[in-house]
């Protein structure tokens, strides 16, 4: 009896030891309710919000924007134009390599500045071949370099998008106008998507972004360049913030040798039209099947 | 795939919004188109001198400044006025052409086309456009040459470049630049220069 | 039989016996209880500063914690190889011990679900991975299809497992209508589970490396490798340590198995190997880049070669005829190829399909010390849970956790049956 109640005792204090140990293991989750408010935690899925809940949300991210950043930002619902189909095309005859686009990019869409991240990359490929494994994106000499050519690679909004198909929560989608979102607020962060797209176009918030406030680009949407949480995929949008709103997207607008051509692919005077009717155009990576909305021509 | 297409277009009809109304945004009104003008640079009808401003830049000054009228006469020379030393910082390199090929003889303050006809400085597109004319259509489509503001110009006006942003008319080939900082992506072992 | 009060007493008993137990067993559990809050640490420190923390990056964005993932999924597939047997090929000898591979298969599923877990950048939000709760994207994404299969495998063995421990516990005899048809359910479900984990990799297009129809056979293969393997090692470990009589006819069957599994899995890597090779061109850049190298990089490599010694090594060891008679030889054969398909259906599989990118960027990875501590922590919960299981059923099917009910009856012998 003796030996049963020493047992007992011993078990108690095991118990207790380890439930200590525990709690001390766990200790560093302490710091993480800092970012995370209930309202965030229990926000149901974009498509789900009334507009009344939409504008709701929309004002607790932009306090938190301005608590956690210190920026005083507008966010928007931004929602496509009806009859829109976006299109972007690339001249790769002129592109130089300049980044220019990249860095628009950067800045325009609030990355995280300690890595400079930015939706395009670059590569730069010997001439005589467009295949990718003939390219580098780590060039840093003066451009365009003889022998090189240039082709900018970022999100080609597929219509059949694979980044779309895995994703196991509909955390991302396509948009009527054709353009593939993120709800930041609604994915998990498996980083699927990251796996299945065969363009490197989606980018993963490996740490919380920083950005200082006065950088930060405070005309936002829900849906693009607001300022990322730390765990989410994001990735570009044709800057809907801007091109839903007639604008033209950033990295066009920064193109000092105007490679760049978007706009409505159901308005048959528009400039992309013109592109794909005339010039010899080609998709990246067209065995693949993802039928991209991205399209690279060349003028001869 | 297809198959997965499919199943995607099948499950899409039930999961659409709560709130249809809002999947778009409001309509467009039909308004007029805005225009889309070309920038007309400050380089136009300048020439750089050998000055510096005090970024390093050249500073320029306008043909006007010397060629003040139509005809030799017009030449207003100054102390500084050495026509030599003035058109010095210009190296031709455009195909082998003469000054006076595009630079009217008789007004240095006008260009002149093919046919003798005179033309503004402001537009010199036109001259541009005589010899080059596959590059000029395709500035008219829109799919050669920057810009800025509006692709929906029922919305904005739109800004476009003009040649001689890009192309320097003495010397049209773009100069090298460096270009802009690479992403630093995080990475465990340093990428390869070059595969 | 009044349920409502014996099926507490069984979970309570259950619970009495899973703290209790001699100086070895205690050493043991504190020693797999420390490992596994090491990992809850490493875990909590990730979800704070976020996954930069480990050494993913843009470019593998999947690294050690999915490897694991995998090979769990295809530890808890091969339990199936003791069910067979068992129920489909009437071996009564593995008939007695076959709640070691269901225990292993609960105990397996819970692994590969943490590895899910902690490779998630946002825990918080895995409720919206809840059919009902959250957005459910099924039938279009494999990873619904997972969650659905390991949830149910996970179910339908918790269910087995149960039942017969609980029936044993009341010192019944198990009915059939209770558990054998889900005994045949989990035979087809654990093929179910490992297809789909296959599928999540060789249905992407853009990933040359995965995109091929015989990663699912592959899979299924190395994990009746693995599971058997594994379960070798457990039985002699239960018969040395906990003193229960398991005859070596059990071990012999499932050697056997073994001795055809190892070949096979071989033979699909070499499938693999001379496909790759022998047709060349830019998509087999990430075989090169895990087998030989590629333009200075070779991380993999000593992975890789490492992992086909030891598959190769145990095959010989295995086909040889002294493995038959003595058993240690056949011991060192099931860790070997243990680590080898670890390795091969891990690192050696996860990783080169992100390298090089779909840009043919050229990023290496090897997991940090955070990875390692955290991999480590769920392998120690993972022991914990097959411990427990297996240290329950031994007492039970031993007569010494018995119900107790409430007008003594003379305890009855216990009917014939091992662990």
């Amino acid at each position: 009896m003796e030996d049963a109640s020493r047992r007992t005792t011993l078990k108690a204090l095991g118990a207790t030891l380890g439930a200590a140990a525990f709690a001390r293991a766990m200790a560093p989750l302490a710091a993480w309710p800092e970012d995370l408010s209930i309202d965030e935690l229990l926000q149901r899925h974009y498509k789900e919000l009334s507009r009344d809940d939409m504008v709701r949300v929309l004002r607790r991210l932009e306090q938190e924007t301005l608590d956690q950043y210190g920026a005083v930002v507008t966010i928007d619902d931004v929602r496509p134009i009806p009859e829109v189909q976006f299109g972007y095309a690339l001249n790769l005859s002129v592109c130089v390599g300049c980044r220019k686009c990249a860095e628009a990019c950067h800045v325009e869409n609030n990355h995280d500045r300690a890595t400079n991240q930015s939706y395009i990359r670059v590569l730069e490929i010997k001439n005589g071949s467009v295949d990718l494994a003939m390219g580098t994106v780590d060039y840093d000499h003066a451009v365009p370099k003889k022998g090189r050519s240039y082709m900018p690679v970022q999100c080609h909004q597929c219509d059949n998008a694979p980044c779309v198909s895995v994703c196991p929560i509909e955390a991302t989608w396509k948009e009527p106008d054709g353009i593939v979102v993120v709800d930041y607020n609604w994915c998990i962060g498996c980083r699927y998507c990251e796996a299945a797209c065969p363009y490197h176009a989606r980018r993963f918030n490996w740490h919380k972004p920083e950005i200082p406030a006065e950088e930060i680009n405070p005309d936002q949407a829900y849906l693009s360049n607001r300022v990322r949480p730390q765990g989410v995929m994001e990735k570009c949008t044709f800057c809907l913030h801007r091109t839903r709103k007639g604008r033209l997207p950033a990295c066009l607008e920064a193109c000092p040798t105007g490679a760049r051509v978007f706009g409505n692919m159901l308005d048959p005077n528009s400039e992309i039209r013109w592109v794909l009717e005339n010039k010899r155009t080609f998709v990246l990576k067209e065995d693949l099947g993802t039928r991209p909305r991205f399209f690279y021509f060349f003028d001869k | 795939m297809p198959l997965f297409t499919a199943l995607t277009l099948f499950l899409a009809c039930d999961q659409g919004f709560v709130d249809p109304s809002r999947e778009y945004g409001p309509p467009v009104p039909d308004a007029p188109a805005k225009v889309s003008r070309v920038h007309v640079p400050t380089s136009l009808g300048a020439v750089d001198t050998p000055r510096r401003d005090i970024h390093g830049a050249p500073i320029g000054v306008s043909c006007a400044t010397c060629h003040a009228g139509p005809g030799e006469d017009a030449i207003v020379v100054g102390d500084n006025g050495n026509p030599e030393q003035m058109h010095g910082t210009i190296e031709l390199l455009h195909g082998g052409l003469a000054c006076d090929a595009c630079h009217e003889p008789t007004d240095r303050r006008l260009l002149h086309l093919a046919d003798g006809a005179k033309l503004e400085m402001a537009e010199a597109m036109q001259l541009c456009a005589q010899c080059h004319g596959p590059q000029a259509r395709d500035y008219q489509k829109g799919a050669h040459g920057g810009m800025t503001g509006y692709w929906d110009l029922r919305q904005g006006e739109r800004v476009r470049n003009h040649c001689v942003e890009c192309h320097a008319p003495h010397s049209p080939k773009p100069p090298q630049v460096q270009p802009a900082p690479r992403a630093v992506d995080r990475v465990v072992f340093p990428a390869s220069e070059t595969h | 039989m009044n349920h409502a009060r014996s099926y507490p007493a069984f979970l309570r008993d259950a619970v009495g016996v899973a703290t209790d137990g001699g100086w070895p067993f205690y050493t043991w559990m504190t020693l797999l209880t420390a490992l596994a809050l090491v990992g809850v640490n490493a875990w909590a420190q990730q979800v704070v500063g976020g996954m930069g923390l480990t050494a993913m990056s843009d470019h593998v964005s999947w690294g050690l914690y999915i490897a694991n993932f995998t090979f769990t999924v295809g530890l808890a597939a091969g339990a199936v190889m003791m069910v067979i047997p068992a129920y489909i090929y009437k071996d009564k000898a593995m008939h007695d011990v076959v709640i070691v591979g269901e225990l292993l298969a609960v105990a397996a599923i819970l692994m590969a679900l943490l590895f899910v877990n902690v490779d998630l950048g946002r825990p918080d939000r895995a409720w919206h991975l809840m059919p009902g709760l959250g957005r459910f994207h099924w039938p279009v994404s494999m990873l619904t299809w997972d969650v659905v299969v390991l949830g149910g495998y996970l179910l339908i063995n918790l269910h087995i497992c149960g039942y017969l421990l609980y029936t044993r516990f009341l010192g019944r005899r198990p009915e059939k209508r209770w558990y054998l048809p889900f005994v045949m359910l989990s035979i087809a479900w654990a093929v179910s589970i490992h297809t789909v984990t296959a599928f999540l990799f060789s249905g992407l297009g853009g990933r040359p490396f995965w995109n091929t129809a015989i990663l699912a056979p592959r899979f299924i293969v190395s994990a009746f490798v693995s599971g058997p393997a594994f379960i070798v090692l457990a039985l002699q470990v239960i018969r040395r340590v906990a003193k229960v009589p398991i005859p070596d006819a059990p071990l012999h069957t499932l050697l056997g198995i073994l001795r055809v599994t190892v070949l096979l899995n071989l033979f699909f890597v070499g499938s693999e190997v001379f496909t790759e090779f022998y047709s060349g061109g830019s998509h087999t850049a990430s075989a090169s880049y895990l087998f030989l190298g590629l333009h200075g990089h070779n991380a993999l490599v000593p992975w890789i070669w490492t992992a086909l010694a030891f598959n190769s090594v145990a095959a010989v060891i295995l086909l040889s005829a002294r493995a038959k008679s003595q058993l240690w030889l056949a011991d060192i054969a099931c860790a070997l190829t243990f680590v080898g398909v670890w390795i091969e259906k891990g690192m050696g599989l996860i990783i080169p399909g992100f390298v090089p990118s779909t840009l043919h960027e050229l990023v290496e990875y090897m997991p940090n010390e955070l990875e390692w501590r955290v991999v480590v922590g769920i392998w120690a919960a993972g022991l914990i849970v097959f411990t427990l299981g297996i240290k329950i059923a031994v007492e039970i099917f031993a007569g010494r956790m018995r119900h107790q009910l409430p007008a003594a009856e003379p305890d009855e012998p216990q009917a014939a049956g091992g662990v």
